[in-house]
């Protein structure tokens, strides 16, 4: 399935991937355009594999990318790519010597900022941005989850990259630093092509125009978060009991049961459905779950 | 008394004047000439008011944008006596602080290097000078000057390849994705760190050397087997799985000086002959790392 948008800054083109017997993504492809694409799926969907191919990290054994027209199997065209890209692994590892200001210059360095007054600055601004100006002396091995989750956002960030690639940077992070987050994204200068995956569907609901669900290696839905969400009209229920022949139930914070299926329970009462409702009808009929 | 200028000798602590708006705005703003710059800053040191106006000119973003940058710069840390050397015989600052994360130049690691050395040189000491008696077979004479150096001849240029193994194995770098998805030249990357950590390592083991009861020439002997190990290590990890190759090149040096040492002739490991093959080591993987450089490019490298 594609994901069409107006204008193609990132596109792929029958990505498969396996690892041994595994096959991680299964002929995938997807046009991206500016703005903030959510890429919602569980482990072992193929998220971290496909974002890491379009990082220039990982390499597809089918396939083709195109990042800003320039094609990643080109040694020189992928260095032009890099230099334009923000990166945020799912485990970024440490030097955890490193103090905060020594890890953001280091990375910083490694994105061909060597001037030393425009380092400091750009490590200033991204630490700003983060809200770690306080902790640019303390060293990683230091820092609590989330502050280094905070701080691998931060390094992403340096050099105002124009595709910016995070794989679940909302883990780890509280409440207040998620809504931190979704407003520092929304704040970004020069509208970047901005990818992220993530298991929170309110983070989608919240920041994302645009959502592609990856399912067992393949991409099972594309569209905007209200599409998703339209796809479960009619489907969820509120109830006072459970009923066993929907595909999903759970009591919720009103101690009523909300029911995801074709069947009404007994009882029930049809109620608005959320993106997350969405994404757990097409899980269930990927049978993913 | 408010003046437009300074006056003509410049201000002086008490003096009755003051700055005008324009002056102080041309000041903040960094318009002034280098003569008003100069008359306003030696005014500011006495005159609060003006200090007080000033800060109405000041553009207060601006202000904390150059606060944050210079704690970001007091943050940094220095690098010490040797990074100061470097960096005044020409070598760019951000090479230099790049190799903050090679495992293999950090003192820690360093330390344990000449531990281990100091170990088997002292106890190649130990058995040279009678303090520890050594089992040698009858009718040997020249065993008891040779043979105790085996262990020094296997460990030291092993522990150099180490140094430079940790400075290039993924494994040793735990933000190692991230230097793969960045701009800087990975090829470049790597001799750097590579070649500091040989650097490093070299100067332990020579020093190591020097105070092993062996031949005069030993510590100059080490330099051509160690580069060529290390050149080795690196160019067969354009072939191969970077721990492989390094592993590889350890049981290349270890094997011949097990083999030398059973037959009593350890130092032959660092003789002419060895010298030569040594050299051709070096030189035929220096053009394969040459050749297959992109290789370090790592990413999409099919």
């Amino acid at each position: 399935m594609t994901v069409n948008v107006r204008t193609a800054a990132v596109r792929a083109d029958g990505l498969s991937r396996r690892y041994g017997a595994t096959r991680a993504l299964d002929e995938v492809d997807l046009t991206l355009d500016r703005g903030i694409t959510g890429l919602l799926g569980p482990n072992g969907a193929g998220k971290t594999t496909l974002l890491s191919i379009l990082a220039t990290v990982n390499e597809p054994d089918a396939g083709r990318v195109s990042v800003f027209g320039l094609d990643p199997r080109n040694a020189g065209e992928r260095v032009e790519i890099r230099r334009h890209l923000g990166y945020l692994p799912q485990e970024l590892g440490y030097h955890r010597h490193f103090t905060v200001a020594g890890f953001l210059d280091y990375v910083a360095i490694l994105k061909e900022i060597t001037d030393r007054r425009r380092r400091a600055e750009e490590v200033a601004r991204v630490l700003a941005a983060v809200s770690l100006e306080r902790r640019a002396r303390t060293r990683i091995r230091a820092l609590s989850g989330g502050l280094r989750q905070r701080l691998g956002i931060a390094q992403a960030l340096l050099g105002q990259p124009d595709l910016l690639i995070l794989d679940e940077p909302t883990a780890g992070l509280d409440p207040e630093q998620r809504l931190r987050f979704r407003e520092l994204l929304s704040e970004l200068p020069g509208d970047p092509v901005i990818v992220l995956s993530t298991h929170q569907a309110d983070d989608i609901a919240a920041i994302c125009p645009t959502v592609v669900v990856l399912l067992q290696g393949r991409v099972r839905f594309g569209g905007t978060p209200s599409e998703l969400t339209a796809t479960a009209a009619g489907r969820v229920w509120a109830a006072a009991e459970r009923d066993a022949r929907a595909h999903l139930s759970w009591r919720g914070g009103d101690n009523r049961w909300r029911h995801i299926g074709d069947h009404p329970p007994p009882g029930a009462e049809l109620v608005t459905p959320t993106v997350e409702d969405g994404y757990l009808l097409l899980s269930h009929a990927a049978g993913a779950r | 008394m408010t003046s437009s200028t300074p006056g003509p000798t410049g201000p002086v602590a008490g003096a009755d004047w003051h700055a005008s708006a324009d002056v102080l705005a041309g000041y903040a703003t960094g318009t002034a000439d280098a003569a008003v710059v100069w008359s306003v800053e030696a005014h500011l040191t006495s005159c609060g008011r003006c200090r007080s106006a000033l800060s109405e000119h000041a553009d207060a973003e601006r202000l904390a944008r150059n606060r944050r940058v210079l704690l970001v710069r007091a943050a940094l840390p220095e690098g010490g006596r040797v990074r100061g050397l470097l960096c005044r015989c020409g070598v760019p600052d951000h090479l230099l602080r790049l190799l903050a994360a090679t495992p293999s130049l950090r003192k820690s690691w360093l330390l344990s290097v000449a531990g281990v050395l100091a170990v088997v040189a002292g106890e190649a000491a130990a058995v040279r000078y009678g303090r520890i008696p050594a089992h040698r077979p009858a009718g040997l004479s020249a065993y008891q000057d040779t043979v105790v150096l085996a262990p020094f001849l296997l460990v030291a240029p092993l522990l150099v390849l180490a140094g430079v193994a940790a400075a290039f194995l993924p494994m040793f770098d735990p933000a190692s994705q991230l230097a793969v998805a960045a701009p800087f030249s990975g090829v470049t990357l790597l001799l750097v760190r590579a070649v500091s950590a040989l650097a490093a390592a070299l100067v332990v083991v020579v020093a190591a050397a020097v105070v092993v009861p062996g031949p005069g020439w030993l510590p100059v002997a080490l330099l051509l087997p160690s580069l060529a190990l290390c050149a080795f290590a690196l160019a067969a990890a354009t072939l191969m799985e970077p721990h492989a190759a390094a592993v590889t090149a350890g049981a290349l040096w270890a094997l011949p000086v097990l083999l030398l040492a059973a037959a009593h002739l350890p130092l032959l490991i660092v003789q002419r002959n060895a010298q030569l093959a040594c050299a051709a080591v070096f030189c035929a993987s220096a053009l394969v790392l040459l050749l297959r450089r992109d290789r370090f490019d790592m990413g999409w490298t099919r």
